[in-house]
C-alpha cells in the first residue's frame, strides 16, 4: 500500500515535470484520438516511434520507458501532428521537452553527443571529412575553412549547453 | 409619519436556546431600547399561539414594527409576514433574525459571549426595523400572447402547447417552410420514426386521445385558430418590457399568394431556371419556383428571388390557373404585440470545409451526416438509395468520421452530443436497407448516454458495422481510380489503416444557427462562449433567461436530440404561460430608486445593471438622469454600489438602515476578542452562515453578521464606516464569483474590497483587516474557518488605531 502510494507521487511528478518545461505545457490535454500517430511519417515506417504512445506513457508516468528508449529521438520535427491535433497539444514541442528532460537525466544517444562535441570543437555538426574536401572542388564549391568557435562557446557557456555535454560524459 | 412602535418577539425554541442564552437578560435589555413598546417570549412565534400574539399586537395597533427572533427564519418569515399583512400592517415592516443558527448554536461553548452577541443582534434588528418604510405591491399588465421565434420541432411544440392553453401565438420562421433542421433529418432516434411526426394540438377535430401523433401536414397544427404562422419572416426589432413587447417582423415576399395557390404544380415545369437544390444536398436541382418536399407547411410554392428572371420571363404567371403568382410583392413589415418571447432558433452543421485535410467541399464524395440523411429519406433526392455524388453510382463502402470540428479546440471545444447517435442511426438504416454495404465508423469515443441509445450501438455491431478507434488524419483520393482513402490509426491494434471508400460521411459539430448573434443583439440576450444562447441557470432554469419574459428552448441553447428538445419546448411554454396566465405581473417595490437631484451625466449604472432595468433620460434642465424600471429591477443594488454620486438607493436597504445596523452590531462587546463585522449577501453568503450554525460548527461570538441583498450593493466608504463604528475587521461573504445570484454582484464586490484595501493602506490601516470570501451553502465549515482565521489574524494585529478626526 505504502509503496503504491509512493509510486503514484513519482508518476504525478513526471507529468508535472513535463508541463513545467517549455514546450511541454499542453501534454495533459491529450485525449488519445490518434490523429498525430496517423499523421506521422516516422510512425508509418517504424513501430519504434508513435507520438500518441509517447504521450500516453508520459501521462501514465512511465518515465524510464519514455526517457531511456530511443522513441523520442526519432521524431523528425515535421510538425504534421501539431498542425492537426484537435486538442492543440503541441506534440512536436512536447517531444523536445522530453528530449531536454532525457538529456538532463543523462540519456542522450551517442550520435547527439557526438554532434554536440563536434559543435563545440569545430563549430559544425558534420565534420569535414577528406571525402568532402575532395568532392567540393568537383562541384565547384570553395574549400571549407575552420570557423571561429569563440562566439559559439560563449553562447554554450551561458546557456549551459557545454555542461550538458559534460554531464553526459560523466554519466557514460 | 406615525410614531414608531416596535414589538420584539423572542422565541426560545422550546427552551432549547435558553440553555445557552440568558433570555431574562435579553428581555430586560430589549425592553429599554428606545421605541420598543412590547417584548414577548414564547417557544415559537411563527404558528399557533405564538403567531396569534403577534397578530393581536398588530391588530390592536399596539405596534407598527415587528422584530422576531425565530429559528428557521425563511420558513417562519413567510408565515409571519403573511399573518402581519393580513392583520393590516405593511409586510415589509417585519424583521426576522435567527438567534439559533446565527448565535446560540455556533457559540454554545461561550454562553456569556453568545448572550452579548444576541443583544447586539436584537438591537441591530430593532434599529433597522425603526427605519424601515412600507413597500407597495405593483401591478403591470401582461398580454396573453407569445411570439415563438423558429419553426423547427422546438418552436412548433412550444407553439402548440401555448395555443392549446388559449394564448395567442405567433410563430416566426426565417425559411419559406416550417420544419427546420429536423425536417431534413428524415428519421429520428431513439424511436426511428419520422422527423416530421409531431404531437397533435388539442384543437384538432380528429384528436380524441392523447395517443395522437401525426405528420405535421395532417396534424391540424396549421389550423389552430389562435396560432399565426409567419414563414419567410424574421424579427428585426423588439421594444417594450416583459409582458408588453412590441416586435417588428420583416416578411420577405413569397411572390405566391398563400390563399390562392392550389399546388397544381403547373408552374414548375415551365420555369426555365434550374439551380442546385441546397435543401437536398445539391443532389438534385430545383426550379426558381419551388417547394422543398411535397409534405411541407405552408403548402404553397415560393419563388427564389436570387435566381428568378421575374418580368423577363413570367412563364409561371401565364400558366397559373388561380392567378396566385404575384411578382410585385414587396417586403412587408408587421408589428406584433406580445407578452413574452420564446427563442427556438436551433442549430446547424459546422462548415467542415475549414478542416482542409478532410477535403469536404473539394471531393464530392465526402459528405456530411445531414446530406446522408437526405439520401436515406424516401422523399429525398435519391429516393432512399445511397450514392456517390461524383458518379451517382451506389456507394458500397462507406466510412464515417466522428467529431469533425467537435471536441476540437481549434473550432468547437465541446462535444456536440448527438452526432454519435446520428451516425449509429444512419449506419443501422443503411445496413437494414442494403445489408451488403460495408460501413466503418471511425471514432474517438462513442457516446450513447440516453435511454435506448446503447441499443443502437449494440444493433449496429450485430448488423456488422465496423468500428475503428481512431480519428482519421487525412482523407485523400486515388488519382487513378478516384476512390477515397481514409488514413487512420486503429489504436487498439496499434496499426495504421488505409481504409478505401466510395463515400466518406463526416459527423460535423453542431453550431448555433445562422443569425443567432444578430437575434441576440435585437433581443438583448447573452450568448455563451460557444455561441449558443445563455440560459439563466443551467441546472435549475434551463429554459429561462435573465430577462423575465424571454425564454429559450431546443437547440438554441446547445445541440439536442429530439426527446430533449421536446422537453425543453414544453418547459419554455410552461414558463411563458406561468408568467402571463393571470394577465398581470405582480411585483413589490423593493427596487432601486434614483435621487435625481444628485444623479447626472454619467453612464455607470445602466452598463452595470445585469437586467437592463436602467435607462438614461434627459430631464427638462438639460441634463441626463437614470430612470429605473420597477418592472425590470430585481432589487440587487449593484447600481447602488456602482453610483459614484451616491444617487441611488434600494428602498429596502437604504444606507441609513445599513449604518444603523452596523453601529448596533458593533456597539456591544461581550468578549476580549476583536469585533468583526461580517457583511453577507442574502443568498449563498447568508446560507453559508446558516449552515455552519445548523451543523453547530463553533466560531467566536465576536463575529457579527449583517445581511445585504447582494454584496454588489456595497460601497467603498461603507467599509471605512464599519471600522469607524468599532469593527476591528470586516469580512465580506458573497456567492462564488461565477455563481452570483445577480450575475456580477460578487465580482463587483471583489473590486470594491480590493480598492478599499488600497485606501486602508493609505490611511495606515492594515489592509488584511478587510477580506472578501466566496462560498456556497454547503461550505459552512469554510465560513467557521474563515471566522476563526480572521479572529486570530486580528488578535495578532492588535487594536485598530484610528487617526483623530478620521
Amino acid at each position: 500500500m505504502k509503496q503504491g502510494k509512493e509510486e503514484k507521487t513519482t508518476n504525478q511528478a513526471f507529468s508535472d515535470v513535463i508541463t513545467s518545461r517549455l514546450g511541454g505545457e499542453t501534454i495533459t490535454l491529450c485525449y488519445q484520438c490518434g490523429t498525430c500517430a496517423s499523421s506521422c511519417p516516422v510512425a508509418r515506417i517504424t513501430p519504434r516511434f508513435n507520438p500518441r504512445e509517447v504521450i500516453k506513457l508520459s501521462l501514465l508516468g512511465e518515465k524510464d520507458e519514455v526517457l531511456s528508449g530511443d522513441a523520442i529521438w526519432l521524431c523528425c520535427s515535421c510538425y504534421n501532428c501539431q498542425e492537426r491535433c484537435p486538442q492543440k497539444v503541441e506534440i512536436a514541442d512536447v517531444i523536445y521537452a522530453l528530449r531536454n528532460i532525457a538529456v538532463k537525466e543523462g540519456n542522450i544517444p551517442n550520435i547527439y553527443s557526438e554532434f554536440a562535441a563536434e559543435l563545440i570543437n569545430e563549430g559544425r555538426i558534420v565534420p569535414i571529412s577528406k571525402f568532402l574536401e575532395k568532392k567540393r572542388p568537383d562541384l565547384g564549391l570553395p574549400s571549407l575553412k575552420p570557423v571561429g568557435v569563440d562566439a559559439l562557446r560563449k553562447i554554450f557557456s551561458i546557456t549551459g549547453f557545454d555542461k550538458i555535454k559534460q554531464e553526459k560524459a560523466e554519466a557514460s | 409619519m406615525n410614531e414608531v412602535k416596535v414589538g420584539v418577539f423572542l422565541s426560545d425554541c422550546g427552551n432549547q436556546l435558553s440553555k445557552i442564552l440568558d433570555f431574562n437578560a435579553l428581555t430586560n435589555y430589549v425592553k429599554d431600547v428606545s421605541d420598543v413598546v412590547l417584548v414577548k417570549r414564547n417557544s415559537e412565534f411563527w404558528r399557533g399561539e405564538g403567531l396569534r400574539i403577534i397578530v393581536d399586537a398588530v391588530k390592536g395597533g399596539k405596534i407598527n414594527r415587528v422584530v422576531v427572533a425565530e429559528s428557521l427564519p425563511k420558513l417562519s418569515e413567510v408565515s409571519i409576514v403573511q399573518a402581519v399583512e393580513e392583520a393590516g400592517l405593511n409586510p415589509y415592516l417585519v424583521e426576522v433574525i435567527d438567534l439559533k443558527d446565527h448565535c446560540a448554536w455556533p457559540h454554545r461553548e461561550t454562553p456569556k459571549e453568545a448572550t452579548e452577541k444576541a443583544k447586539a443582534m436584537l438591537l441591530a434588528a430593532t434599529e433597522r426595523a425603526k427605519l424601515l418604510e412600507p413597500i407597495e405591491k405593483l401591478e403591470f399588465p401582461a398580454l396573453k400572447s407569445v411570439l415563438v421565434i423558429g419553426g423547427g420541432i422546438a418552436g412548433m411544440q412550444a407553439a402548440v402547447d401555448l395555443a392549446d392553453l388559449g394564448f395567442e401565438v405567433d410563430l416566426v420562421e426565417k425559411e419559406p417552410f416550417l420544419g427546420g433542421l429536423a425536417a431534413r433529418a428524415g428519421r429520428f432516434f431513439p424511436t426511428d420514426d419520422c422527423a416530421i411526426c409531431i404531437q397533435s394540438p388539442a384543437s384538432d377535430v380528429k384528436t380524441i386521445t392523447h395517443t395522437s401523433r401525426k405528420c405535421v401536414y395532417r396534424s391540424g397544427f396549421t389550423e389552430i385558430p389562435n396560432l399565426n404562422i409567419l414563414a419567410n419572416s424574421k424579427v428585426v426589432g423588439v421594444e417594450g418590457v416583459p409582458g408588453n413587447y412590441k416586435v417588428t417582423i420583416e416578411k420577405k415576399p413569397r411572390y405566391v399568394n398563400e390563399l390562392k395557390c392550389v399546388r397544381c404544380d403547373l408552374c414548375t415545369p415551365v420555369c426555365p431556371v434550374e439551380v442546385p437544390d441546397e435543401y437536398n444536398a445539391k443532389l438534385k436541382t430545383r426550379k426558381a419556383i419551388y417547394m422543398i418536399t411535397p409534405n411541407v407547411h405552408p403548402p404553397v410554392y415560393v419563388i427564389d428571388e436570387s435566381v428568378c428572371k421575374f418580368r423577363d420571363c413570367a412563364k409561371c404567371v401565364e400558366v397559373c390557373p388561380t392567378d396566385a403568382i404575384e411578382l410585385d410583392q414587396k417586403i412587408e413589415r408587421v408589428t406584433l404585440n406580445v407578452g413574452s418571447i420564446i427563442v427556438a432558433t436551433g442549430f446547424q452543421e459546422f462548415d467542415s470545409s475549414v478542416i482542409k485535410e478532410y477535403h469536404y467541399g473539394d471531393y464530392p464524395d465526402v459528405i456530411t451526416n445531414l446530406e446522408l440523411a437526405r439520401m436515406i429519406d424516401g422523399f429525398g433526392p435519391t429516393g432512399g438509395t445511397i450514392i456517390k455524388p461524383s458518379d451517382r453510382k451506389p456507394a458500397k463502402k462507406i466510412v464515417m468520421v466522428q467529431c469533425v470540428g467537435s471536441r476540437d479546440r481549434r473550432w468547437n471545444p465541446y462535444c456536440s452530443s448527438i452526432c454519435c447517435m446520428i451516425s449509429l442511426k444512419h449506419a443501422s438504416l443503411i445496413k437494414t436497407a442494403y445489408p451488403d454495404t460495408d460501413v466503418t465508423v471511425c471514432y474517438i469515443d462513442i457516446r450513447t448516454t440516453g435511454r435506448e441509445h446503447e441499443y443502437y450501438y449494440e444493433r449496429a455491431r450485430e448488423m456488422g458495422v465496423k468500428f475503428v478507434k481512431g480519428r482519421p488524419s487525412e482523407i485523400s483520393r486515388d488519382p487513378e481510380t478516384g476512390r477515397l482513402i481514409v488514413d487512420v490509426e486503429d489504436e487498439l491494434l496499434k496499426r495504421f489503416l488505409e481504409l478505401d471508400a466510395d463515400l466518406v460521411v463526416l459527423a460535423p459539430a453542431m453550431v448555433p444557427a445562422e443569425g443567432t448573434k444578430e437575434l441576440a443583439e435585437i433581443l438583448g440576450l447573452e450568448l455563451e462562449e460557444d455561441g449558443f444562447f445563455k440560459e439563466y441557470n443551467a441546472k435549475l432554469r434551463p429554459t429561462e433567461t435573465k430577462l423575465r419574459g424571454m425564454y429559450l428552448c431546443g437547440g438554441a441553447t446547445f445541440p439536442k436530440d429530439a426527446p430533449t428538445t421536446s422537453l425543453h419546448a414544453h418547459s419554455a411554454a410552461m414558463k411563458a404561460a406561468k408568467f402571463l396566465i393571470t394577465g398581470k405581473i405582480v411585483k413589490d417595490q423593493r427596487t432601486a430608486v434614483v435621487n435625481e437631484e444628485y444623479c447626472g451625466d454619467c453612464e455607470f449604472c445602466p452598463v452595470t445593471c445585469p437586467y437592463g432595468a436602467i435607462s438614461l433620460e434627459p430631464t427638462s434642465e438639460d441634463h441626463i438622469v437614470a430612470r429605473i424600471s420597477d418592472l425590470l429591477c430585481e432589487g440587487c443594488g449593484i447600481c447602488v454600489g456602482t453610483c459614484p454620486l451616491n444617487a441611488i438607493e434600494l428602498r429596502h436597504s437604504r444606507p441609513n438602515q445599513m449604518l444603523a445596523q452596523m453601529k448596533a452590531l458593533m456597539s456591544i462587546n461581550g468578549t476580549s476578542k476583536p469585533l468583526i463585522l461580517t457583511i453577507c449577501c442574502s443568498e449563498c453568503g447568508h446560507a453559508a452562515v446558516d449552515s455552519s450554525g445548523m451543523a453547530m460548527m463553533q466560531y467566536p461570538a465576536n463575529v457579527r453578521v449583517m445581511k445585504v441583498p447582494c454584496t454588489g450593493i456595497l460601497q467603498v466608504h461603507q467599509f471605512l464606516e464599519a471600522f469607524k463604528v468599532g469593527a476591528q475587521g470586516v469580512m465580506v461573504v458573497g456567492c462564488k464569483s461565477d455563481g452570483c445570484h445577480y450575475e456580477v454582484g460578487s465580482q463587483q464586490a471583489e473590486k470594491k474590497v480590493a480598492l478599499a484595501r488600497m485606501l486602508l493602506k493609505e490611511y495606515g490601516i492594515e489592509p488584511e483587516r478587510l477580506e472578501m470570501f466566496n462560498m456556497v451553502y454547503i461550505e459552512g465549515d469554510k465560513f467557521a474557518e474563515a471566522a476563526q482565521t480572521m479572529t486570530e489574524r486580528l488578535k495578532k494585529l492588535g487594536k485598530l488605531q484610528l487617526m483623530e478626526g478620521s
